[in-house]
């Protein structure tokens, strides 16, 4: 079961404990710029912060991109071979995220690898409000597709009473069909 | 003198902005040792620039303005954001600090000083930007007038670096207003003591900062472990819930049931509309997000939207506790809508709230009580819960014009202009008291009274406890609750992290000095450490006695010794001979003179 990290910008207050957690276990450094993780803050229109790392992309763009092949996958964790990179910055460009970093002491750009040797990923077990999640890859999604899913069916709802207590349900209308295609639900 | 391996880079930045020159000054371990770093730092170097000297105008270029972060600002521990400004205030004419948190200090430190010392004044208004060893003066009459939001945004254009840190002053500090703050991230403030005055006056719009290097630590696995323990701590600690939800908004209900919510400019304290302005409202109507200081798991800061009425559209980090007390209930404002409103303006234009709110209550009460009349107000009467003239009258006081004009003096202006008001302007030194009623706990009273920087409550806090353990407590016990809290508190600025995991999450003190040691890579005890900030303490005293302070300057404002009229607290007072002896008590156990005078003011 491969697993990656999901963020939920929504959760994320901006304190930057991911950072300094990445930094001092994966660089041994007191040093957030030296974090492969960081969050960017955008205020006050629109009010937004949130952690930007590697999604450990299939296609990836920085391993295209690599001159020297330096960037490659193993366990489907996208890594850089350090004896090969020549540090001309071309995956943090080539990024659509821009989750790859640079910092002036260091020639190898900074990029996440889940922490692959150490178990779960530091910034995940530090972040305090939650908003940086380890999950498997078929569960990415899954809280969209139920949120969508019920708010379709959130059609129509009855009150009732049930041992004196009003209560609700809400239930999917059959007849919402109707007309769609303008056959009236006929096969 | 034993080394420390880490915590500091050993060398303080002057800046002279009347000629532009800079350089850096090495600190050794003496140095270190005995000033410990943030507030501490600053100290020392106010005092050797007093000596240099005389007279002095702190809003001349000869005053000297402190950007310091501690030794543990942007350490891996909880909440280590913070940051000292300080400076002679140009609200009290003595000693003035604030502390700022969000992540400018984490910066500065990373551009590799322990701090920034800036005296002089600039042609024309310019900002200055420390980039690594890289520092550059550089004009910018363009921003002349311009807000904090639109500073910050433009510095970080014309850097071309969207993740430059930013320290601006808004219209008021260009106007020397003496309680203009210095804002950061947008919405932190260094808010009391007028420090976004004294860069006004040098023609400093803003300080940006960027820096790369790693911050010293010692034993980076001790730091590690010490460290993680606390986050853990934080963490699954039965409050956090609530502070991550609501921060210091959750303090209304607290200060309203106990009796010390500052309404009607502090004549009752306690609101029966309180629940228009408390956490709960926020929560149903208006918070859209949280928002921390570095390293911070308390994330308190709120951040809130206006959705509906005349002030739709206004965006706002905040408000916290002191300034939903004192643009809320302190000014009869129940529209928590316009409480949003009144902390966007302030920190816009770069307004303390808390002064602004201690003084727009006076002139509210001023006329109401006919100690001023409507020319006074230039023809525009106020009342309570006056929301329209209330917003109107902060932009005035920014921008210095009308009655704005005068309320921008702040307390020792406005006492000048309108003696009569002596009995209901609330202040000490000249700073307006924050947003606590001291009359029920006598022990609050003497915090406000003996703070160095004026009536301030982040000194010594010491309200809560006493109200907690009941009445029968003596005068020693409260006189050493007060210089305790004054040790321990300045020490939380010196080392540049927050109290508030301290003060509200109940985390252990000895945790700081068993960091500190393992960052530095020497033992020191919390008592160690103590004693060091009472030397500081009495350091602080000797600037102000130096700058004139005495006994005379050490009391509470006028209104804490008449009696609350109303609410839980109705008939408590602070009683003057009680008091006259907590603060003889309080200068003995100091071992300051009866006029207050610590023996190296008289060296």
């Amino acid at each position: 079961m491969r697993r990656k990290i999901a963020v939920v910008p929504e959760r994320c207050s901006g304190c930057r404990v991911c950072e300094m957690a990445c930094a001092i276990h994966r660089q041994r450094a007191n040093n957030p710029k030296k974090a492969r993780i960081r969050v960017t803050t955008i205020y006050p229109h629109p009010v937004v912060r949130m952690p930007v790392v590697c999604n450990q992309c299939k296609d990836a763009k920085c391993m295209s991109a690599c001159p020297t092949d330096a960037i490659y996958r193993r366990n489907g964790v996208v890594r850089i071979r350090h004896d090969d990179c020549i540090g001309c910055h071309a995956c943090v460009d080539a990024c659509p995220f821009g989750a790859m970093y640079i910092h002036p002491d260091i020639d190898v750009p900074l990029k996440c690898d889940l922490c692959e040797d150490n178990g779960r990923p530091q910034c995940v077990k530090m972040c305090p409000t939650g908003a940086i999640l380890f999950m498997p890859e078929h569960v990415f999604g899954q809280a969209h597709r139920l949120n969508n899913v019920l708010s379709y069916t959130h059609m129509k709802e009855i009150e009732y009473t049930e041992g004196g207590k009003p209560k609700r349900l809400h239930y999917a209308d059959n007849n919402a069909a109707e007309g769609r295609d303008g056959k009236g639900g006929r096969r | 003198m034993n080394k420390h391996n880490g915590g500091y880079f050993r060398q303080i930045l002057h800046i002279d902005m009347t000629s532009g020159a800079s350089r850096t000054e090495a600190i050794d371990d003496e140095f270190i040792a005995s000033y410990i770093g943030g507030r501490g730092f600053a100290i020392k170097l106010l005092w050797d620039n007093l000596e240099k000297n005389s007279p002095f105008d702190p809003l001349g270029p000869e005053n000297m303005l402190v950007v310091a972060a501690g030794p543990l600002t942007g350490v891996y521990l909880p909440s280590s954001g913070k940051n000292s400004f300080a400076s002679i205030s140009p609200a009290t004419g003595l000693f003035g600090d604030s502390s700022m948190g969000g992540g400018f200090g984490v910066e500065l430190r990373q551009a590799g000083y322990d701090a920034v010392a800036v005296v002089g004044k600039a042609e024309q208004l310019s900002y200055l930007f420390i980039d690594d060893d890289r520092i550059s003066i550089v004009p910018c009459p363009e921003l002349k007038g311009k807000g904090n939001l639109e500073t910050e945004g433009r510095i970080r254009d014309m850097l071309g670096d969207h993740d430059v840190r930013v320290a601006s002053i808004g219209v008021a500090g260009e106007n020397l207003v003496r309680f203009a703050c210095v804002t950061s991230d947008w919405s932190r403030n260094a808010g009391r003591t007028g420090i976004g005055a004294v860069m006004g006056s040098k023609n400093l719009k803003a300080i940006a900062a960027r820096g790369h290097r790693d911050l010293p630590v010692d034993n980076i696995d001790k730091v590690i472990e010490i460290s993680e323990q606390a986050y853990k701590e934080l963490g699954a600690h039965d409050m956090m819930g609530h502070w991550q939800k609501q921060g210091l908004m959750g303090v209304i209900d607290y200060a309203n049931v106990m009796g010390i919510l500052p309404t009607y400019n502090f004549r009752d304290t306690h609101w029966e509309k309180s629940k228009s302005i408390n956490g709960k409202t926020m929560l149903a109507g208006h918070k859209i997000g949280n928002t921390a200081c570095f390293g911070c798991p308390m994330c308190c800061g709120n951040i809130n939207l206006v959705k509906e009425g005349k002030w739709a559209g206004t965006v706002t980090e905040g408000p916290e506790y002191e300034t939903a007390a004192m643009l809320g209930s302190n000014l009869g404002v129940d529209n928590f809508a316009s409480i949003l409103r009144g902390n966007y303006l302030c920190d816009d234009l770069g307004l303390d709230t808390i002064s602004t709110g201690n003084l727009i209550a006076a002139v509210i009460e001023g006329y109401e009580k006919d100690l001023l009349t409507l020319d006074d107000l230039d023809g525009k009467p106020i009342a309570w819960g006056d929301d329209d003239r209330i917003m109107e009258l902060i932009e005035q006081i920014a921008r210095c014009e009308s009655i704005g004009a005068t309320i921008a003096l702040g307390a020792k202006g406005v006492l000048e202009r309108w003696p009569q008001l002596s009995p209901i302007v609330l202040h000490v030194k000249g700073l307006e008291q924050s947003a606590y009623d001291c009359r029920g706990a006598s022990s609050m009273a003497l915090a406000y009274g003996t703070s160095d920087i004026g009536a301030h409550h982040t000194r010594a806090w010491t309200v809560g406890k006493e109200l907690e353990m009941g009445a029968d407590w003596g005068i020693a016990e409260k006189v050493d609750l007060v210089i305790h809290h004054q040790h321990i508190r300045s020490l939380f600025d010196m080392f540049g992290v927050c109290r508030l995991p301290w003060i509200e999450l109940g985390f252990h003190e000895d945790f700081y000095a068993r960091l500190y040691s393992a960052v530095v890579g020497r033992q020191y005890s919390l008592d160690d450490l103590l004693v060091k900030s009472q030397h500081m303490y009495d350091m602080t005293r000797a600037i102000n006695c130096k700058l004139g302070a005495t006994r005379g300057d050490d009391y509470p404002p006028a209104r804490t010794f008449i009696p609350i009229h109303s609410g839980p607290l109705a008939g408590k007072v602070c009683n003057k001979e009680e008091y006259e002896k907590m603060l003889a008590l309080y200068y003995e156990k100091r071992g300051w003179d009866e006029q207050g005078r610590p023996q190296i003011a008289c060296d």
